[in-house]
């Protein structure tokens, strides 16, 4: 028998006892990262008793109940929250895909002048944050406090998104931009034909970055908005802290801890967008930030 | 500011806690920046409630109550809604514009439009009112960026935390209410009128009246107790032990760790009680003249001997000093606790633990806590409730200021007026019904409305009232009654430090931290002994130097 014919270990069929500890790791694991989804899931559907009861989390509710939702949903504040959320996500991700693509372009382009000092303030950006009062300070002078802008403008540019696309703008090809450039194409031109149909894996995966970014973004909102602009996750943060401030035991505590079903349902209405997105656009999340990181 | 037991006051834990990231680098430095540019700021000296003239008290001449309150400050107890009289013929403003800022609980009410109780509110009050509003979480950097943004609302609650020099910021940006509320000048604002002076002394900084209170019922009480199985071991009242030994009796006699069961467990061993039944003074003690930190009394140290005692004895559940509040009303609610610590407000509502214990655990009762003397003598209790928090005016010329007071006072409306039923229970129809008794019953809309944080504006001094239960409102009455004439307060709760500004947060944490681990058994007790040398060393002596400065100015005067 020829050596080639030999099949190397790996290759042959699992054993029977191999296959059970790969089905048993599997599951454990599994089970240890449904775990947590199911607990909130179940807890959410509880009565406060039961919960109570329970120790705080429900596996299995005995006789559940959407009276939580029905608080969360109620007044029509929450579902007004997440049409705004839904909006600023979409408005913000689309001028940040717009400014980070404009800026990494040019960034990764030789020759430009003031290039390198430019991709060092943006990197700078990455060190040092200038803190919150500086922020508001410059939002407030704008003229941007109590408006949408705020709650996009300041978050505009990822410096870190930035770095990711500019790399994988400077790793295509050379050979393809001068061919645009003999066949006359300006640099408008070259990046919207040639440089961002090839870049869509990378573009998708910012813009998920972007997107989830501006879904989750509750502190400039605080900051910069009143409460009627508020987005959906700063508006489900109330009902997560409200009297949070005053979990220590003390002499005053007159609001009572917001009901767990009540958190735990808010925990849901949060996750449920992003988890309905992110599968499909997972394959792209990978190979987007690999591409970026590997290549430097 | 009331302090617990450990030298940590809500709003010092608050600044420790979830605002120190904030609170510390903005809290401070904003603040400090904002008192620079004040002309008289008073920043870095000691000061006191010294000559203030507080408001005089003229007490509103509202409904008979069912049970009466005392001048002490027991608060009156009404079992069902008094007929609703008008507290004004007409709207005390007229088109007028007012800002505020506060915090909110629970979810962002409906906006105005939506909203039919704001409306009403605004309509009757002659003005609209535009709140900036966010939890008390995430208050203190709402707060301070709004302050570093120059422009400040008519109205800002000052909840106790994130100003690092506080005196100097009301003498900056906050205008001296005291020429239009002093003595018997505040009868123009009849409802602030009704506040009691003991509430109004916490009103004071810097020897000028700044400050409007959102008053509470005094005392915070000695918590709660779960009087079925306190009874099944043979104790009828808290009341009726008789000194610590016989209580350290019945806490092993309640402990059944086999049963899942213990006497105790709260979040940081719930240590205020105990304080209660050995005597220890709340925060300071004046002893002929000279100031003695709680720390350095022979009585808060025999509280903590005993404490570490119990702790030996079992009587903990194992880890609980850890506990979040929520683990720990759910460990009472189950009965896996007899006894915890929380605030007698605490007490009230659906999720309060008067009702939420017998309906998660059928037949079973809670009661406040009333402490009883360790050696057979008398308890004390401690005045660390008088007020929720404050609120400051921005300065302004005195017509505004008045506009502004006149709002105030209108959000102070007593219990039994019009106006109080609008600003609780939003539009009769819409937001509530009343029921056959006359009590209002929120709608699920009402639920909604009445969210908009009104309460947090200024406040009237509240009375005991459930309409679905007539033995609650005894219960906490009678609490109330046996807890305020026993209550002592801090000698120090008008007087400002500036070195308890810096480090007091800082100090108290380490005195909390160490006395955490004493009574967990990690630390002998002569670590506590030691702690107490280092506190001092570190800055508890230039606190009481500076205290006691502050309070010889005051007797001068």
């Amino acid at each position: 028998m020829r050596a080639a014919d030999v099949r190397p270990k790996w290759m042959e069929p699992p054993t029977r006892i191999g296959l059970a500890a790969k089905v048993l790791a599997l599951a454990a694991i599994a089970v240890l990262v449904l775990y947590p989804f199911v607990a909130v899931l179940s807890t959410s559907l509880s009565s406060e008793a039961e919960i109570s009861r329970h120790g705080g989390l429900v596996l299995f509710p005995t006789s559940p109940t959407l009276d939580a939702y029905r608080v969360i949903f109620a007044g029509g504040v929450v579902t007004s929250a997440l049409v705004r959320s839904i909006l600023i996500t979409a408005v913000g991700t689309a001028c940040s895909l717009a400014a980070t693509v404009g800026m990494a372009y040019g960034l990764s382009r030789r020759g430009v002048v003031g290039g390198r000092f430019f991709l060092l303030v943006a990197l700078f950006t990455m060190l040092f944050s200038p803190g919150v009062i500086p922020n508001f300070l410059v939002v407030k002078q704008l003229g941007l406090l109590d408006t949408y802008a705020a709650l996009v403008l300041p978050t505009l540019i990822s410096a870190f998104n930035l770095v990711v696309l500019r790399s994988f703008f400077m790793n295509l090809p050379t050979e393809l931009y001068e061919a645009a450039r003999i066949d006359g194409a300006g640099d408008f031109r070259v990046l919207l034909r040639i440089v961002l149909p090839l870049s869509k894996s990378v573009l998708a995966v910012v813009a998920l970055f972007y997107a989830v970014g501006y879904w989750n973004a509750f502190f400039n909102a605080m900051l910069y908005v009143n409460d009627d602009k508020w987005p959906l996750a700063m508006v489900l943060r109330q009902f997560v802290l409200q009297g949070q401030s005053l979990n220590d035991t003390v002499s005053s505590s007159e609001t009572s801890v917001p009901a767990q079903a009540i958190q735990m349902a808010v925990v849901v209405v949060s996750l449920v967008p992003i988890l309905v997105v992110y599968p499909f656009l997972q394959r792209y999340f990978t190979k987007g930030v690999l591409t970026g990181a590997v290549k430097g | 500011m009331p302090e617990n037991a450990s030298g940590l006051s809500r709003r010092t834990v608050l600044r420790a806690g979830t605002g120190v990231a904030v609170a510390g680098t903005i809290g401070a430095g904003v603040l400090s920046t904002v008192a620079g540019c004040g002309t008289d700021s008073g920043a870095g000296k000691v000061s006191s409630a010294a000559d203030v003239t507080l408001p005089k008290t003229i007490p509103y001449d509202g409904p008979t109550p069912d049970v009466p309150g005392t001048p002490e400050g027991v608060p009156a107890g009404f079992y069902a809604y008094p007929k609703p009289v008008k507290a004004f013929a007409s709207p005390p403003l007229s088109n007028e514009r007012i800002t505020a800022i506060t915090n909110v609980i629970g979810a962002p009410p409906p906006d105005r439009s939506a909203n039919p109780a704001w409306q009403a509110v605004e309509k009757r009050l002659g003005a609209s009112v535009d709140i900036t509003s966010v939890s008390s979480a995430d208050y203190e950097t709402k707060l301070n960026t709004v302050i570093a943004g120059g422009k400040l609302p008519d109205i800002m609650l000052y909840d106790g935390g994130g100003m690092s020099d506080l005196p100097a910021f009301l003498a900056a940006k906050c205008a001296d209410l005291t020429p239009l509320l002093r003595g018997d000048k505040v009868k123009d604002f009849p409802h602030l009128a009704a506040i009691p002076q003991l509430v109004w002394q916490t009103c004071t900084q810097a020897g000028k009246l700044y400050l409007l209170p959102i008053p509470r019922n005094l005392v915070g009480g000695s918590g709660f107790y779960n009087s079925t199985l306190f009874g099944q071991a043979g104790v009828k009242s808290t009341q009726d032990i008789r000194n610590a030994d016989d209580f350290l009796g019945v806490l092993k006699e309640l402990t059944r760790p086999k049963q899942n069961r213990w006497a105790l467990g709260s979040t940081n061993f719930g240590t205020v009680p105990f304080h209660h039944i050995f005597g220890s003074p709340l925060n300071w003690r004046l002893d002929g003249g000279k100031l003695v930190r709680s720390y350095e009394t022979p009585e808060y140290q025999a509280a903590l001997e005993f404490l570490v005692k119990v702790h030996k004895a079992g009587c903990f559940v194992p880890g609980s000093e850890a506990w979040t509040k929520q683990q720990m009303m759910d460990a009472f609610h189950t009965g896996k606790v007899s006894m915890v610590y929380d605030g007698l407000p605490a007490f009230a509502g659906p999720t309060g633990y008067y009702a939420a214990l017998p309906a998660t655990h059928k037949g079973f009762q809670a009661r406040p806590f009333l402490p009883f003397g360790h050696d057979g003598g008398k308890p004390v209790t401690w005045f660390d409730n008088k007020a929720f928090g404050w609120v400051m005016l921005a300065k302004a010329d005195e017509k505004r200021l008045r506009t502004v007071l006149k709002a105030c006072d209108f959000f102070a409306a007593p219990f039994g007026t019009e106006e109080y039923l609008l600003l609780n229970y939003g539009v009769e129809g819409t937001d509530y019904h009343l029921d056959p008794h006359g009590n209002p019953v929120l709608t699920a809309k009402g639920n909604q409305d009445t969210l908009v944080p009104w309460k947090y504006l200024s406040a009237p001094t509240q009375v005991v009232y459930d309409p679905t239960s007539k033995e609650y409102v005894d219960i906490l009455h009678d609490a109330y009654a046996k807890l305020i004439p026993t209550a002592v307060a801090d000698p120090t709760e008008t007087l400002y430090s500036p070195t308890n500004g810096r480090k007091g947060v800082a100090l108290g944490q380490f005195m909390s931290d160490t006395i955490t681990s004493v009574i967990a058994g990690r630390k002998p007790f002569s670590a506590f002994t030691d702690a107490v040398k280092q506190w001092r060393s570190k800055g508890g002596d230039t606190i009481r130097g500076e205290y006691q400065e502050a309070l010889s100015k005051q007797k001068k005067h």
